[in-house]
């Protein structure tokens, strides 16, 4: 029973962590419609940034951070004004192609400028799990986990603000968002400077626990598990589509693994998001569109 | 005036069907089979072997997924894994002492069969969610691969291709090289006339619109599966064929998650659906990293690039996203749309407009 | 595939300029292909491997060459892909290249029987097929160190020594679910028969940026010592879910993938104690990295950055240079010229090297192209890498029972 609780919260926070990860992608999906593919790779630069920023100027971590949120806001915003405004009304299959252009182009510049070999950050975050009873909880997890949520309910209310009200206008319709005098364009820009922010608070959560090197950039597959099972535009979706994915990822592996004599985490994810999405085709919070002919 | 052409003037409708309509065209295939043909003889072994060979194979492979993205719409995330089955059923099956050829068919086959099981979920998503569908397949069959030790021949995970002839041919020395043209020449005629066949015109049809296709009777259960089956066979003897004719040793790791990826990126960067479109899409994934590689590399040795190995190293990776980026912001329609305008414009050359 | 075009083609062109050939060298140069993958899976360890091969052949190069050769290198970016692999052997060939260096196990794979049929030396340090250390198959292969096989033997001979005995322990083998991490399980299981304790095995799948899952299930296990067989970034964080769940340090055997980069993403002191195979020495201490500090990085001929100078991976880079450097060496005195196949009896020529103490010695024969696949044990004490025992095998008949089998099967 202490295993399975075990495994149950760990996979909980794990999947949090993810949840941090994909929050970005679902920021752009939800105003654009763009799948982005360098949403690991804007990870690993805000990671890269952040070790850049503490190291070379020699500031307190969470100044570092700070500035390193505040580059990758620009970063995005300069990414949506000269790369994806660009290709608006291009087949969307090719305006992923750019993103995924753009995740080698970042996968080149942040280790060949900033050194291959993995860094380190160091948040201070204590290795000592908290033990109840014999469940150790891993305490890294548990404070990205806190962080995801924070960012999640953070993201919530700042839908609820005018410029979030605009932002979902035009998540909603941008022909009508125009018609009222909303600036699409201003307001798909703000999506990708808050998915470029959200991806310092995962570089820097990941990048503690792994050291920062391009391998941060492959958090892009557990993130875009969790926004399909979630749903492509849903900020709950997050929540939930990485709760599932990190608690099924964890426990059922955990009981699986010793019998089968191997790593069965992806399969066994993979497998049920492909049959939850048999199921549910849109994810679990995601919006049905009613196609016509 | 460089295609001869002052108009259209079909007087049949076979005419006006043929797979190159005008002549040029016609002439400019055979002429680049031709130098395919003859390319042993007229260029550097190095060239032929290490870049024409593998543009090849990949090409074919590329055309099987775009036959799949392309024309049929469904998007394919594990390509990679339909190869692997193809390849590793090939070597088991000449292992084990079947003929090269029906080892061949063998792996076609049970690489359709296996992939259009996955193709199965098409049936229901579409989309990012068909991408997540096959992105499956690719985690199941790399965990297969790796954790059957019997499929990926034994401890060092590596299996060797054993001596087979083709046709009664040995397969040795320039034979590889004919083995992947022959395949590749087979496959380019059978993708550029299903573009022209009903079933391909079914295939367009579920596409753009899969109820608007059942409405007008053609089944989307029935041609979505068999996209998947087709696509699934070709590219699985592609798989054999680039084990056999060029790696001669595979390992799981060359299937992964990352080759699924650059086969996407083969089939969009050359320009959906089309068959000019795979090859350019091919080379451009498949050389241009090994081009721009070897440039940055020549810059560094003549002392142009003065910066330390890992830096000269990612040079052309950066380069390489540039590009890509590039070309999509010039032509968003891939690398098959810039051929398409320059062959219009050479169409009606030197005037400016007209109908092509 | 371009040795058998070739073949053919030779008589009927006038195009064979580029492959030309493994002796197309110019006469007082030797060329190394070091074509190593810096942009994808090996970047944790090429970057410093790379710079410690450079600076070790410029040290070499510094003081004259050997016999009046100099070495050049042919470096390229293969990026961990096969293609690419193929592409940047084939023209390290054309220019001359008698040695390669892939530092990628699947490239090296994908290379081994174009490298036999080529006769061009391949070096295969601490990567692809430990099975190449049988020399018979593999006439131009040379792990040159200790293979995964010959690290479990020693690692498990540690424990047997130092750690109190093994009868009746429990030692959990982690590893990376890949074929590298299963490597070393028949021999462990092997072992585990022989000497009288339990193996549990624990996989964790790939990249192995998340095992907290596989660690829950460790820590129920009880081991009294685990190995961990991971690389990369899935190391620090097997380190790190060890000692989160109550594993003490010197408790975590891991192999040789594990160094000062690991410390630092864990924490220098949170690292304390941590065990680790070596097979090169690490540090500055050795009269080789003295010179190379002396004689190449003062005077500003190092190939980077200076803080790498003496860390773990830097240190394997100029032990195989060394030992690469030795058997050219021996070519020239021997026969006067390098080629793939003067080189290769080169190797055989070397009896006890050590390069001056940074590694173990090695002697290399037809037989055995593993060099003796010596190594030992160090921990970390905060600050660098301790050794704890001297330099050591054990269990050789067990590996070697392994390097034929695989071999055996290769040869089919």
């Amino acid at each position: 029973m202490e295993y399975f609780l075990e495994l149950l919260i760990n996979g909980a926070l794990t999947g949090l962590m993810y949840s941090l990860a994909a929050l970005g992608f679902v920021l752009i999906y939800k105003s654009s419609g763009v799948p982005n593919l360098a949403q690991g790779a804007l990870v690993m630069l805000g990671a890269y940034l952040t070790w850049y920023f503490t190291n070379a100027w020699g500031i307190p971590i969470f100044l570092g951070i700070a500035v390193a949120v505040v580059a990758m806001f620009l970063f995005g915003m300069l990414t949506e004004r000269f790369l994806l405004r660009k290709m608006v009304g291009q087949p969307i299959i090719m305006i992923v192609m750019l993103t995924l252009g753009l995740e080698i182009l970042l996968r080149g510049v942040a280790p060949g400028f900033l050194g291959a070999a993995p860094k380190s950050i160091d948040v201070g975050i204590d290795l000592a799990p908290i033990i109840i009873g014999d469940i150790f909880i891993n305490r890294g997890y548990l404070v990205g986990a806190i962080v995801a949520l924070v960012l999640v309910a953070a993201s919530l209310l700042f839908f609820r603000t005018r410029l979030g009200t605009k932002l979902r206008a035009v998540s909603d319709d941008h022909v009508s968002s125009w018609a009222v005098g909303i600036s699409v364009e201003r307001a798909i820009a703000v999506s990708w400077a808050l998915a470029g922010a959200s991806a310092v608070a995962a570089g820097v959560m990941w990048g503690a626990e792994q050291g920062v090197d391009h391998n941060l950039a492959a958090l892009l597959f557990p993130a875009v598990a969790v926004v399909i099972l979630g749903g492509l535009d849903s900020i709950y979706g997050v929540v939930v589509g990485g709760l599932i994915v990190g608690i099924l990822g964890s426990v059922i592996p955990g009981y699986v693994d010793p019998l089968v004599g191997g790593g069965t985490r992806d399969v066994v994810v993979s497998l049920i998001i492909l049959l939850t999405i048999l199921f549910r085709p849109h994810g679990i919070f995601g919006r049905e569109d009613i196609e016509r002919v | 005036m460089f295609y001869r052409l002052t108009g259209v003037y079909q007087t049949d409708y076979a005419k006006d069907r043929a797979l190159w309509p005008i002549p040029t065209d016609r002439w400019i295939a055979l002429l680049l089979l031709a130098i395919a043909i003859a390319a042993p003889f007229i260029f550097q072994v190095h060239y032929v072997a290490n870049y024409m060979l593998p543009w090849l194979i990949w090409s074919s492979a590329a055309l099987a997924l775009t036959l799949l993205m392309g024309v049929a719409g469904q998007l394919h995330f594990g390509f990679a894994a339909v190869m692997a089955i193809g390849a590793y059923s090939s070597i088991h099956l000449a292992r084990f002492g079947v003929p090269f050829e029906l080892a061949l068919l063998g792996a076609g086959l049970i690489s359709a069969v296996i992939g259009s099981i996955f193709g199965a979920a098409a049936l229901r998503v579409k989309g990012l969610y068909l991408v997540m569908a096959t992105l499956a397949m690719q985690y199941l069959v790399d965990w297969v691969i790796v954790n059957v030790p019997a499929i990926s021949g034994g401890a060092q995970a590596t299996l060797r291709t054993p001596d087979v002839s083709f046709l009664f041919i040995p397969l040795e020395s320039v034979w590889l090289y004919y083995m992947a043209l022959l395949w590749t020449v087979v496959v380019t005629l059978f993708v550029l006339n299903i573009k022209r066949s009903s079933y391909g015109r079914a295939l367009v049809a579920v596409r753009d619109k899969d109820y608007a296709a059942s409405i007008i009777g053609v089944s989307p259960f029935r041609y979505k599966l068999s996209a998947f089956f087709t696509s699934s066979f070709i590219g699985g003897i592609s798989g054999a064929i680039l084990a056999f004719c060029y790696y001669q040793a595979v390992t799981p790791e060359q299937f992964g998650f990352h080759v699924s990826i650059q086969l996407v990126a083969m089939v969009l960067v050359g320009g959906l659906g089309s068959v000019v479109g795979a090859y350019l899409g091919a080379g451009f994934v498949l050389l241009l990293p090994m081009i721009l590689t070897n440039f940055v590399a020549g810059l560094g040795a003549m002392g142009i690039l003065n910066v330390s190995a890992s830096l000269l190293a990612h040079i052309p990776l950066m380069a390489y996203g540039a590009l890509i980026i590039v070309f999509l912001l010039a032509e968003p329609l891939g690398l098959a749309k810039i051929y398409d305008n320059t062959r219009k414009y050479f169409l009606v050359w030197p005037f400016r407009h007209g109908q092509s | 595939m371009n040795h058998l075009l070739r073949k053919t083609l030779l008589g009927s062109a006038a195009t064979i300029t580029l492959a030309a050939g493994t002796s197309a060298q110019a006469d007082d140069t030797i060329t190394f292909g070091l074509l190593q993958d810096f942009t994808a899976v090996y970047t944790f360890v090429t970057d410093e491997y790379h710079q410690g091969q450079q600076d070790y052949l410029e040290l070499i190069n510094q003081r004259g060459g050997i016999e009046g050769k100099t070495f050049d290198t042919f470096v390229r970016d293969t990026g961990n892909e096969p293609d690419r692999g193929i592409e940047a052997y084939s023209r390290a060939r054309g220019e001359g290249a008698v040695l390669v260096d892939f530092l990628s196990t699947p490239v090296s794979r994908a290379i081994v029987d174009r490298a036999l049929d080529d006769e061009t030396v391949m070096i295969t340090p601490l990567h692809g097929r430990g099975d190449a250390s049988h020399g018979e198959t593999f006439p131009y292969v040379f792990p040159m160190m200790a293979t995964y096989w010959a690290q479990a033997t020693a690692l498990i001979d540690y424990i047997d020594e130092h750690r109190g005995g093994l009868e009746g322990k429990t030692i959990a083998h982690v590893y990376i679910d890949t074929p590298f991490g299963r490597e070393p399980i028949p021999v462990l299981e092997e072992l585990a028969e022989r000497e009288g304790f339990q193996l549990e095995t624990f996989a964790y799948p790939t990249p192995g940026t998340e095992q907290s899952a596989t660690w829950s299930n460790v820590r129920r296990a009880r081991p009294d010592h685990v190995l961990i067989w991971g690389a990369g970034g899935g190391q620090p964080v097997s380190v790190r879910e060890a000692i989160r769940n109550g594993i003490a340090p010197e408790d975590i055997l891991s192999v040789v993938w594990l160094a000062e980069t690991d410390a630092n993403t864990v924490g220098r002191d949170r690292f304390e104690g941590v065990r680790r195979f070596e097979a090169v020495a690490a540090g500055t201490d050795y009269p080789i990295i003295e010179a190379i500090q002396e004689e190449v990085i003062e005077p500003g001929h190092g190939s980077g950055s200076e803080e790498n100078v003496g860390t773990s991976y830097y240190n394997i880079g100029v032990a195989t240079m060394a030992v690469a450097v030795e058997a050219a060496r021996n070519a020239i005195e021997e026969h006067g010229v390098v080629t793939g196949e003067t080189l290769r009896d080169g190797f055989y020529g070397i009896e006890d090297y050590d390069a001056e103490g940074l590694m173990p010695p090695v002697t290399f024969s037809p037989d055995d192209h593993q060099g003796g696949g010596m190594g030992r044990v160090s921990k970390w004490d905060g600050d660098s890498w301790e050794p704890l025992t001297d330099w050591f095998s054990a269990h050789e008949d067990v590996v070697w029972e392994a390097i034929e089998r695989d071999a055996a099967d290769f040869r089919d």
